[in-house]
């Protein structure tokens, strides 16, 4: 298993840049994109190589991601990770005219109510970066090492409810991947099933 | 006009009446609200008679365009859960699911059920409930309900049902909705339909001989990350039966051993499927290793 993960890496590395439609896979390189934030600058993926990087699928309707905005574990995530250099992108799929999709200043007011502190929320109302990651639901929280390869894709924590008591006690899997890559180690959880609400794409029926 | 009938109202006869209604409904239990629906705990027999399991049976009613999860509930969603309040003496069982649907939202492919659904819970009394007349039989359900919104509810339900030392008697009131659901629960398959499972490089192929009848074939996995659930299912009808190609979900990163869900074949047939994986071409050296059946749907996710 091990070694055909290793296999897979070096093919990705000599294959180099995989085709714009190719969707995101653990221990291949993470699809490039350029978004524009809430506060109005550009963002391009491949800058921050060299740094770990967050992307957490967002949407401020839905009570599973609720459930870490109001308790508070989201921001704190957001705050211990980007202390340590981690940059974190909160990304909005949601289509205009579907639920969950915000104008920038909606999201920049959503995000002072909130406290939230992410590097910065990436409006992506074609769904284009969320398509490009196969994002299926809100949270999805997805890992990137400063090599630029994905690490982490999948749930936020291994307790699928929208029960805020259910945080204290959950392994959060996007720490563990942070903590056991940041010293070296394999991560041992990469992929999990993401899960709460469906990303709501264009063309959603309900 | 009006002014007599709402006179009539309070007749002695229909007082006694609306008495008795209310009564039944606190004996029989009532539909409890939740998110855009209802639900409500029914059971299928009339008493309850030491030592006889029975079954209850929980009926969610949704609003149009709602809708509920199946035990995997797909891509997003979360199933139903349970919490039991049994007074001592009794046990439950394990949840019957009957057989969702594709719910199929952009990218998106979830397992649900819209409109209503009945899941039927298997209760088993002890022998001994010695000078019990009636016992409360108690649950909270969490449930999420989903449109473009997703909104959790929370409800407790309670039902008290008389003991009696007399054989079980169907409620006749509940028969047709525990016999719907029945029919739509997901069943053993023939022996002799011979499933087997291919694991060919990016897809599983699921293949079995029920008869060369079969024209329509869905496959609901058991397991998250198995399958991908938005990818099409191609069906191949054969001379003698079909197979089934399923596209191996990106999150599944180690081999399986074992391929189970339930099967949905032409007319809304459902079968439980546990078959053991095997190299493509390989599936020979499996005779002695076939097919077995799974009791439930949750016996089969746990293991």
């Amino acid at each position: 298993m091990k070694r055909s993960t290793q296999y897979g890496l070096l093919v990705a590395i000599l294959i180099c840049t995989p085709p714009l439609v190719a969707a995101a896979k653990i221990g291949q390189a993470a699809p490039d994109f350029t978004a524009t934030a809430s506060n109005g600058k550009t963002f391009r993926l491949s800058d921050y190589r060299g740094q770990y990087m967050v992307l957490e699928w967002h949407n401020n309707g839905c009570p599973y991601v609720g459930k870490h905005y109001k308790s508070g574990n989201m921001q704190r995530l957001q705050k211990q990770w980007t202390a340590r250099s981690v940059v974190w992108f909160t990304i909005i799929s949601s289509a205009p005219g579907q639920q969950g999709y915000v104008t920038a200043s909606e999201e920049n007011k959503y995000l002072a109510k909130m406290q939230a502190a992410p590097t910065a929320a990436l409006l992506d109302p074609t769904g284009e970066i969320g398509h490009l990651y196969d994002a299926k639901t809100s949270p999805q929280m997805v890992v990137i090492n400063p090599q630029g390869i994905l690490i982490y894709d999948g749930a936020i924590d291994d307790k699928p409810t929208t029960d805020l008591s259910d945080i204290d006690g959950a392994t959060n899997y996007v720490n563990l991947a942070l903590e056991q890559a940041m010293v070296g180690k394999q991560v041992e959880t990469p992929s999990t099933r993401p899960y709460g609400c469906s990303v709501k794409y264009s063309g959603s029926t309900h | 006009m009006r002014g007599i009938d709402s006179s009539r109202r309070f007749s002695p006869a229909l007082t006694f009446g609306v008495a008795l209604v209310l009564y039944a409904a606190a004996v029989q239990g009532a539909e409890s609200p939740i998110p855009h629906g209802t639900v409500e705990l029914i059971a299928e027999n009339r008493w309850i008679t030491p030592g006889h399991g029975f079954s209850l049976g929980l009926h969610f009613q949704l609003e149009k365009g709602w809708h509920i999860y199946w035990i995997n509930p797909g891509d997003s969603g979360e199933p139903p859960r349970v919490t039991w309040q049994l007074p001592p003496g009794f046990r439950s069982g394990v949840a019957e699911w009957p057989a969702p649907r594709r719910l199929v939202n952009s990218s998106i492919v979830d397992f649900g059920y819209e409109d209503a659904v009945t899941l039927i819970v298997p209760v088993h009394p002890q022998t001994s409930l010695a000078g019990q007349p009636l016992a409360q039989l108690g649950l909270e359900v969490r449930v999420l309900v989903c449109r473009e919104m997703c909104i959790p509810g929370r409800t407790q339900l309670s039902l008290a049902l008389p003991i009696k030392s007399r054989p079980p008697a169907a409620d006749m009131r509940h028969r047709d909705l525990f016999a719907a659901a029945r029919k739509d629960l997901p069943r053993r398959a023939p022996q002799n339909w011979k499933f087997s499972v291919d694991d060919a490089k990016d897809s599983f192929v699921l293949a079995a001989n029920p008869g060369p009848q079969i024209t329509q074939a869905i496959f609901f996995p058991l397991v998250e990350a198995q399958i991908d659930n938005s990818a099409p299912q191609t069906l191949q009808p054969r001379a003698t039966g079909f197979r089934l190609t399923l596209r191996k979900s990106d999150r599944l990163l180690k081999p399986i051993d074992r391929l189970k869900g339930v099967l949905v074949l032409s007319g809304n047939h459902a079968y439980l499927i546990d078959a053991p994986v095997g190299k493509r071409g390989a599936q020979k050296n499996n005779a002695g290793n076939g097919t077995h059946e799974i009791k439930s749907l949750r016996e089969g996710q746990q293991k």
